[in-house]
């Protein structure tokens, strides 16, 4: 197997008295769809947010690509190509497509001091990362809150998509999706896969963990109990492992 | 996106108010009442459009007026000692500056929210101007190289006017074609999203309510320069009428943001109006009850054009728990 893309050794995170998560080893492999999985409380939340660099671990250590590094911040993160789409989104439902893609790393043409937006340019780029999402808008312009929420993450993973992140971290894609948007939102994780990029999946829904996981981590008690290969395993095993801390 | 009526039916609506007034309102459309007019817009475009910009960035900025009465009074006690006016404009453009970056260290460094630590600033200026003044207005002749800046023309155009038209442009170039402008907009429209962008919010927030502070500056020299005069508390008559431009100004061009060409275009048609109630003869308290409800009636207006809440999500004025 290629060496690990990410690792984590002996993570832990406590909230004063409280141990969120103690003593995860983790790694992630590129290319695999990686799901973390776990009850409410089971750790997964504090675990991603240290992976997603929102916060320091109080014990531990994260490699990446054979170095190790620390996460001062979610950007310093998405910065050396680990990128989050979070639950809620994080994105300016009223501004455009164009700005929320480039949010924070605008593309700027003219002199260097000017730093005057090249809104053609972003507009155009824009676009072609939602067209290898196979996501087909014209009106770069429009603001965010006109699309679907199938749409929208799509945005969201274009952010990502334009830091050419090598993980994508999605927290919960789905929770707050209809069905048909669902479909449209594992089909852009696919399309991640399908580019090589490596997508950890935190999610409660078995059963797109079941159709998208290469790979499942399981989370109890702040510590991770399962790490096995997804191959074979159906919504109801994967729901039995969290509920039992036991392979299925 | 918002279609066409959303976007220009309050501008064609203002085209209509001013084309009423030139039609009926007597002298309205006199060379030497337009010029007034516009030279009356002047000062209130360029207050509200620091208004704009805090509240671009999310932020109020309730202190604008009581800033430009301070830095006018402030020119005009420097005039008085015979100070090169050079020294007198960049002493009250500096200390209205000065008061935006307090603002800005209040909000970003301390944590108040803008609609407290902007009234807070706003008592301390008033203050600040009627002791220096003692409670009485400076007039007298004051050099050309001062009034004229608001007085002059250049190019056949009144000065002032030509100072409309430059704070208009970089305001608006700023903050629709810069890297600075999109990073000021991503703050004010949310927050959380600009933060986790790597966006420095709280270095936007500060400049936003720091030019504000500067164009409070730049209003109050004009205002000085125009009458030869500065009072303790001569910009107070535009604090509600910027306000108001600004509102009026969302239900314009960009429903529900606050934009330059909104702002400026509202503080004509406010202008107009009550120039032209004047003419026609309203009595004087009409022009506040109008305004008063054209505040409420602009910020109703931007939801329905929006269809959600006007300032849904620009909470960081409001008091947070």
């Amino acid at each position: 197997m290629a060496a690990p893309l990410l690792s984590l050794r002996g993570v832990g995170k406590n909230y004063g008295a409280v141990i969120a998560v103690r003593d995860v080893d983790l790694d992630v492999y590129p290319g695999e769809v990686l799901a973390i999985c776990g009850d409410n409380g089971a750790g997964k939340s504090s675990l991603i947010k240290v992976i997603s660099g929102a916060q320091a671990p109080s014990a531990g250590s994260i490699t990446l690509r054979g170095a190790e590094t620390r996460f001062r911040s979610p950007h310093d993160a998405l910065a050396q190509g680990v990128a989050t789409i979070y639950q809620d989104l994080a994105l300016a439902p009223r501004l455009s497509i164009a700005a929320n893609v480039f949010m924070g790393a605008e593309l700027t043409r003219g002199p260097r001091w000017l730093r005057m937006l090249d809104k053609p340019r972003m507009a155009r780029e824009a676009r072609a990362y939602l067209a290898r999402l196979s996501v087909a808008i014209d009106d770069m312009r429009r603001p965010v809150e006109g699309l679907s929420g199938g749409q929208r993450q799509a945005v969201a993973i274009s952010r990502a998509l334009r830091w050419d992140a090598s993980i994508i971290i999605m927290d919960e894609p789905t929770a707050a999706l209809g069905v048909k948007e669902t479909a449209q939102v594992l089909d852009l994780i696919r399309h991640l896969k399908s580019e090589g990029r490596t997508v950890l999946l935190i999610s409660h829904n078995m059963a797109d963990v079941a159709a998208l996981a290469t790979r499942v981590a399981i989370m109890k008690s702040g510590a991770k109990v399962i790490d096995m290969p997804a191959d074979g395993l159906g919504p109801d095993d994967i729901g039995h492992m969290i509920m039992t801390g036991r392979a299925a | 996106m918002p279609g066409f009526i959303e976007r220009y039916g309050t501008v064609a609506a203002g085209l209509l108010l001013i084309a009423v007034f030139v039609v009926f309102a007597p002298n309205f459309a006199t060379p030497a009442n337009i010029v007034n007019v516009l030279k009356d817009t002047s000062f209130l475009a360029i207050l509200a459009i620091g208004f704009t910009l805090a509240l671009v960035v999310g932020e109020l900025d309730l202190s604008v007026a009581d800033i430009a009465s301070l830095a006018a009074v402030v020119a005009g006690w420097l005039v008085q000692m015979k100070l090169d006016p050079l020294l007198a404009v960049l002493a009250a453009i500096g200390i209205a500056t000065v008061a935006g970056a307090i603002n800005a260290v209040g909000v970003t460094v301390l944590h108040v929210p803008s609609l407290i630590v902007t009234l807070g600033t706003a008592a301390i200026a008033r203050g600040f101007a009627f002791m220096i003044t003692q409670g009485v207005a400076f007039v007298g002749r004051w050099p050309t190289g001062f009034t004229g800046l608001s007085r002059g023309m250049s190019f056949g155009v009144p000065n002032l006017l030509l100072w409309l038209a430059g704070v208009t442009l970089l305001a608006w170039f700023l903050v629709k074609h810069t890297r600075a402008g999109a990073h000021m907009t991503a703050t004010g429209e949310a927050e959380e999203a600009a933060r986790l962008s790597g966006i420095a919010t709280a270095r936007m927030k500060r400049l936003g309510l720091l030019l504000s502070g500067t164009l409070a500056g730049i209003t109050a020299v004009l205002l000085a320069a125009n009458l030869s005069s500065a009072a303790p508390n001569m910009a107070g008559d535009y604090f509600l009428y910027a306000i108001a431009a600004v509102l009026l100004g969302m239900t314009m061009f960009e429903p529900g943001q606050p934009n330059i060409p909104g702002t400026v275009f509202a503080a004509l048609v406010l202008k107009v109006l009550g120039n032209g109630l004047v003419l026609l003869g309203a009595a004087y308290y009409v022009q506040d009850i109008v305004l008063g409800l054209i505040m409420i009636g602009s910020v109703a207006a931007s939801t329905v054009l929006t269809r959600r809440p006007a300032f849904a999500n620009k909470l960081n004025f409001r008091m947070r728990a």
